[in-house]
């Protein structure tokens, strides 16, 4: 070798400081020349060292990332919280598909029966997300359940992901299948408010009543409003819910239900439905 | 021995059905085993234990910690391994993206940091060769190692396992059965079973339980001794014993109260167990 890169700069090289062009000879350099490489281990800072491996073997041992876990991770999502996402039991391609099809079919049957307003659709629109959250956090679709239960991690905070997770996908949907029935402008936007009321309401009332019962309950009475609505509303006329002042309330639900949900979190971590006598 | 986990008065009602009647208990470091019969309440104990469900009365508290109130709840399940009795896994994942998924939910976030201990307990359970692989693609046995690797993230005080052997093969029952020893090597394991053999290798004490309560707690040698004199080999069943079975030598085995002149022979843990049971049975009627 007719030369040798300086000391310094060896120094710079193991702190990852030494900058082009200088850092690309002595790249080339250092493959060449032993002296050097043993300059260099002698002043790599040995914990340094170490923990580049460590990432090295993360990276190399890091679980292949899914579709949706790589998307949330590109647009900003911690890794730890796309995996917790990834990991909520109704974000699957059959949850996404029997809702498409079920919201495809409605706003078809919709377009086809040429109503003043959509009510098929606002009916059933709010019930989608609702019963996504309700299987999003619980013993009926997570297989995980007894494990999470007894984690450090809150249940509450737990919750508070997937139903994001669940929420955002649902009234993704949800506004998918509203442009698809412009005919009807903002009207047909009236199932956002309900959506969100009950699925707030469901929640508040879970630590209660359990994860099955309680949106089962809420689901009874959307129902039931919507067939006493039907019964006074005049032909061809909104129904109730769907009017403004249906939409106020629906908002004033909402956001009751969400601050009963906060003052009832802590409850998610000690009252765990699901569990019964055993065999 | 100090004393890690210790429970008084624990009662839990589902119903009509009492699934705990007052059990109070102490474990120590090592591995505890519990024996019962179906339906004495050794799932609900650990799941108590556990923190998964709230008994009606009475209190426990685990490394120091009383899970009654919101900061000592997190601090048990924080010291907490827990294998259920049926372990759900997401079918899609991997051996290690199911132990990443519980290493984040006991807490760990830094991804390096976490990966390492990924890597540490499937190596601790010998399934470094096949983290990559599907779980459903993995045998009964593999699967409960993953299980127990996921238990065992965070490297806890107190390990709660729920019949981990059940299912499997004897082959991956002695596998497993090492691991379990190696995993009570310096915490607290309770380990639920109905086999009596999981307990004559791997527990330094054992508490039997039966409709909901506590029977006996001891050693195993002691839960042997209570058969002591009252096990006995004929070449027909006698009538008369609590309990007899054909060994695999074609001579009967029989527990209870030998006649006179009954050849007895050496009692097992087993025999010690019927006893309790059989005791039980009999306080229940008179």
């Amino acid at each position: 070798m007719t030369w040798h890169v300086a000391e310094d700069d060896v120094r710079a090289y193991a702190r990852g400081e030494l900058a082009p062009p200088m850092l690309w000879s002595a790249d080339t350099h250092l493959a060449q020349c032993a002296e050097c490489r043993a300059l260099l281990a002698s002043v790599t800072d040995p914990v340094a060292l170490d923990a580049g491996w460590e990432r090295l073997d993360a990276e190399l041992d890091a679980p292949r990332r899914g579709l949706v876990e790589s998307l949330l991770v590109r647009i900003g999502v911690a890794d730890h919280t796309a995996r917790l996402l990834a990991a909520t039991p109704v974000l699957r391609r059959s949850w996404f598909g029997a809702v498409a099809l079920l919201l495809v079919m409605t706003v078809l049957v919709t377009d086809a029966s040429n109503v003043a307003t959509p009510d098929v659709f606002l009916a059933l629109a709010p019930l989608l997300p609702l019963a996504g959250v309700a299987m999003a956090y619980g013993p009926v679709l997570d297989p995980t359940y007894e494990m999470t239960v007894v984690a450090p991690m809150h249940g509450f905070k737990l919750l508070m992901i997937r139903t994001t997770a669940v929420l955002v996908a649902g009234l993704g949907l949800n506004g998918l299948a509203t442009l698809a029935l412009p005919g009807y402008g903002l009207a047909a936007l009236a199932w956002l408010l309900p959506a969100l009321a009950l699925t707030a309401t469901s929640l508040a009332l879970t630590p209660r009543l359990g994860p099955v019962l309680a949106p089962g309950v809420v689901g009874g009475a959307w129902t039931a409003l919507l067939l006493v609505a039907h019964g006074r509303a005049t032909h061809g006329g909104t129904l109730a819910p769907f009017t403004a002042t249906g939409q106020t309330v629906a908002a004033a639900v909402a956001v009751l239900a969400a601050g009963l949900l906060y003052l009832a979190r802590d409850r998610f971590d000690t009252k765990t439905p699901g569990f019964g006598p055993t065999a | 021995m100090t004393t890690t986990v210790s429970a008084a008065g624990l009662s839990l009602r589902y119903g009509l059905t009492t699934a705990l009647d007052d059990v109070s208990l102490r474990l120590t470091e090592g591995v505890t085993g519990l024996l019962g019969p179906n339906g004495a309440g050794k799932t609900t104990l650990l799941r108590v234990l556990a923190t998964a469900v709230p008994a009606d009365e009475g209190t426990f508290t685990v490394l120091g910690h009383d899970p009654r109130t919101p900061a000592g709840r997190q601090e048990t399940r924080r010291v907490l391994g827990y294998l259920p009795q049926t372990p759900g896994f997401h079918p899609d994942f991997s051996a290690f993206d199911f132990v990443d998924y519980v290493a984040i939910l006991k807490e760990l976030t830094d991804r390096t940091a976490r990966h390492n201990e990924v890597r540490r307990v499937l190596a601790e359970v010998d399934l470094s060769d096949v983290r990559g692989k599907r779980i459903k693609k993995l045998s009964g046995g593999m699967r409960q190692r993953v299980a127990l690797a996921a238990a065992l993230v965070g490297d806890p005080g107190f390990l709660v396992l729920d019949e981990p052997t059940v299912g499997l093969d004897p082959e991956q029952r002695m596998r497993f059965r090492e691991l379990i020893a190696r995993a009570g090597e310096g915490r607290t394991v309770l380990l639920s079973t109905h086999q009596t053999e999981d307990v004559a290798m791997l527990c330094h004490r054992v508490v039997v339980m039966a409709a909901g309560r506590v029977r006996f707690d001891g050693t195993p040698a002691e839960l042997t001794a209570r058969a002591a004199g009252r096990v006995w080999s004929s070449s027909e069943r006698d009538p008369n014993a609590k309990a007899g079975w054909r060994t695999g030598l074609g001579v009967f085995r029989n527990v209870g109260d030998p006649p006179p002149g009954a050849e007895l022979v050496e009692p097992t843990l087993e025999d010690g167990y019927l006893l309790t049971l059989d005791g039980m049975h009999a306080e229940a009627t008179a």
